[in-house]
């Protein structure tokens, strides 16, 4: 985990560095990640310093995914193997901006990790509204509410059909340190989406990172599965079930949902 | 051995010969038969290297970094509006000191969309930090190529470099190019990787700096491409003991001796006024020329020396920076700024652009317009447009 | 004179660990209620900080807070399903203007 270390200037509560510090737990020292525009490619240097113990390039903002394709392709030409090459981008630099190299990559079959970490919003510049805010979420660009639904991106990157996709969140660290470990161990391109609450962005306290991502997989919000060739497979089922109001009644963001809103959500809850 | 080779073609051999090892380049017209012969001899196993296949031009240059950052010796093929959409990571190429190097067949921005020639797409990146170095013919673009990656690669410059020839003019046409044996060409560019990124050393690329460092960055990667003159002409004489052939390093100088009215222009136009230069000579004229080879960094000094003599000076640019004129009279004007009112005057024509020929003749008229001008005292105008009737 | 920096804009690693800045933000830090905590290690994957650390001692594993990287968060304290953990202010007398 200490690949990303602490000393870090990431908020008190980084849903972020969780994720990070969870997922190199299974990535290991042999990983090159490039972090495109977000909290994460920031937070992590300042100056001649950094938190990074592995090479780390902080990219332009739409394309990790294609420098990962540059990386890949000058490792194999110098023949260096056993090498994670890792895009790792916040849910702008995945769904959003940064979405036309993703799906260049995904395509192409790079062979690369991408991972998106998603706190639903736009943190980095402040916490406006992306392509992953849910509905009616309040940001700082959509005072009134998110008047649009989330994109599907899980769906987006299944149509893709990558050798290995999966969903995590920070609440089930085992969970994605497994998904993490079985994706090194295939060839191709390899999506995992975990899901890394901002209590900045959420209206929470920032004790209450990790549980809002345990939460958001109790009400069924948020499933944890992946898929690998064509199948998918639940990881986790909860232990315990809660109806999607315990998790989106606790968000800041969500205070203005009226009981319809409620039932749309309820209604999009895996059972 | 002498083949007959357009633009493209001898972007493809020089690739080969410099032993590209990762090509990424969309694909764009007029640009995209380079980068296809280029995937021919991958496939063929003539060239041992890595096409990236990308989705967007943003995403080749992108590729590029990654690739020169892992330390292998990356080459992009683009023009115009492809290279518009890299404009972004120009700067993330140049500013991190990757020796990329990029063959950009000058086509005209649109609006309106052209396919035609003119050097705006490569001036538009003026400011990028990459050096820029303009080709007269299919050989220059072959040869230059190939000292692109020496330049890039030398320690002392580490920088990213264009090489640009024009669209159709250069890109489809055919000329006799000699093409040096692979073992000179090694001899020449033996290949020095430094991975800015490699898990045996790992390190953070680009990390946030503050108004402390910032700066501070920024004058050590301008003075490495100011420096980088000296390195071109080192690497140009190096060329020329193994092939016979020198481009001059940074100017290309054509019958400058009594010269006392000089043109200065880049690319194909430097071809079409060495002909008239010889034309004009011929009924007794003193004019001469003095190619720009290398815009980036640009040679001020050595411009200055070699105009301040002259009586008079016509610029030709096949670009127009919109409000402020031909951008190589720009730089011609400031390098002259020096040696006070007796430097000679600097007419300045805006020519063709979006592929509008200029021919000898039209080059004649330019010289005839500006002794007109001369003789009357005129003195010039910023710059004017040749051709708009 | 230009200041001696690497010509490619970079930092050596883990170099943020040496001298940590933001653990100033802190305003609370965990402390263990003696007893309690079992060194199920749990917590390590939650900070964010990387404050926490099991260490071997003779009695066996015990948690160790590093308070050069804490930020006090209370993640490790909320998510500790066996309490073993309380936040505690960092200042005891007042704040502000005679802080």
């Amino acid at each position: 985990m200490d690949l990303f270390t602490g000393g870090h200037v990431g908020c008190r509560g980084c849903g972020a560095a969780i994720a990070a510090r969870q997922a190199m737990e299974a990535l290991g020292p042999r990983t090159i990640i490039v972090i495109p525009a977000s909290c994460m490619a920031t937070i992590g240097g300042s100056g001649l310093r950094t938190a990074w113990r592995i090479p780390f390039y902080h990219s332009l903002f739409e394309c990790a995914p294609a420098v990962a394709s540059g990386i890949r392709a000058a490792l194999e030409v110098q023949g260096i193997r056993e090498v994670n090459v890792v895009s790792w981008a916040g849910d702008a630099g995945t769904a959003d901006i940064g979405f036309q190299s993703l799906t260049g990559a995904a395509e192409r079959n790079e062979d690369i990790i991408h991972v998106c970490y998603d706190n639903e919003s736009y943190m980095n510049t402040g916490g406006q509204a992306g392509g992953t805010t849910p509905f009616g979420a309040w940001t700082s660009d959509t005072p009134s509410g998110k008047p649009t639904r989330q994109k599907d991106m899980l769906a987006i990157m299944a149509a893709h059909r990558p050798p290995y996709l999966a969903t995590a969140s920070i609440a089930y660290p085992k969970d994605f340190i497994d998904k993490l470990k079985r994706a090194k161990e295939i060839k191709g391109f390899r999506y995992i989406h975990v899901l890394a609450p901002c209590h900045r962005g959420w209206g929470i306290k920032e004790e209450e990172t990790v549980e809002m991502a345990r939460l958001a997989v109790e009400c069924g919000l948020w499933e944890l599965y992946e898929i690998r060739a064509g199948e998918k497979r639940l990881t986790v089922v909860p232990e315990r079930k809660v109806p999607v109001q315990e998790y989106l009644r606790r968000q800041q963001r969500f205070r203005t949902l009226s009981e319809e809103d409620l039932a749309f959500f309820q209604a999009k809850a895996s059972t | 051995m002498r083949q007959l080779l357009n633009g493209n073609e001898a972007t493809a051999i020089a690739a080969r010969l410099a032993r590209v090892e990762v090509l990424a380049s969309y694909p764009i017209t007029p640009a995209a038969p380079a980068m296809e012969q280029i995937v021919r001899f991958i496939s063929e196993g003539k060239l041992k290297a890595k096409f990236i296949r990308v989705e967007s031009d943003h995403s080749a240059l992108a590729a590029a970094v990654g690739a020169a950052l892992a330390g292998a010796r990356p080459l992009v093929v683009t023009n115009s509006q492809g290279l518009a959409y890299m404009s972004e990571v120009l700067y993330h190429a140049s500013g991190l000191r990757l020796p990329i190097v990029m063959a950009v067949v000058n086509r005209g921005l649109a609006a309106p969309h052209t396919r035609f020639p003119d050097h705006g797409d490569a001036i538009a990146q003026e400011g990028s930090g990459w050096i820029q170095l303009f080709c007269e013919n299919n050989q220059e673009v072959l040869d230059t190529l190939l000292q692109a990656y020496r330049l890039a690669e030398d320690e002392r410059v580490r920088l990213p470099v264009m090489v640009h020839y024009e669209s159709y003019i250069q890109s489809h046409t055919r000329e006799v190019v000699e093409v040096p044996a692979p073992e000179t060409v090694d001899k020449f560019l033996p290949l020095h990787r430094r991975p800015a990124l490699d898990v045996d050393n790992p390190q953070a690329v680009n990390v946030v700096t503050g108004p402390d460092l910032y700066m501070d960055y920024k004058y050590r990667q301008d003075k490495a491409l100011q420096d980088s003159q000296e390195v071109l002409c080192e690497v140009d004489t190096a060329y020329a003991e193994l092939t016979g052939r020198s481009w001059g390093g940074t100017l290309g100088v054509y019958r400058l001796d009594g010269a006392e009215h000089i043109f200065v222009t880049m690319g194909s136009l430097a071809s079409t006024c060495r002909e008239v230069v010889d034309m004009l000579r011929e009924d007794g004229l003193p004019v001469g020329l003095l190619k720009v080879r290398c815009f980036r960094p640009f040679p001020g000094e050595k411009v200055r020396s070699l105009l301040k003599g002259a009586r008079t000076v016509t610029v030709l640019d096949k670009n127009i920076v919109y409000g402020s004129g031909g951008a190589l009279a720009r730089e011609v004007r400031a390098s002259l700024y020096g040696p006070g009112p007796e430097g000679p005057f600097v007419y300045s024509y805006i020519a063709g652009l979006g592929g509008r020929d200029v021919t000898s003749e039209d080059v004649v008229r330019i010289y005839q317009m500006v002794e007109e001008k001369v003789k009357g005292n005129q003195e010039p105008l910023p710059y004017e447009w040749y051709g708009i009737e | 004179m230009a200041k001696d920096l690497p010509v490619v804009p970079s930092a050596p690693p883990g170099t943020m660990a040496l001298k940590p800045v933001a653990a100033a933000w802190r305003e609370r830090h965990p402390q263990i209620i003696e007893g309690r905590c079992n060194a199920c290690g749990e917590c390590l994957y939650f900070c964010p900080e990387g404050a926490l650390k099991l260490k071997e001692t003779e009695k066996g594993k015990e948690l160790e807070i590093n308070l050069d990287f804490c930020k006090g968060c209370g993640i490790c304290a909320h998510e500790c399903q066996r309490q073993a953990l309380r936040m505690v202010a960092e200042y005891t007398g007042p704040q502000g203007l005679l802080g």
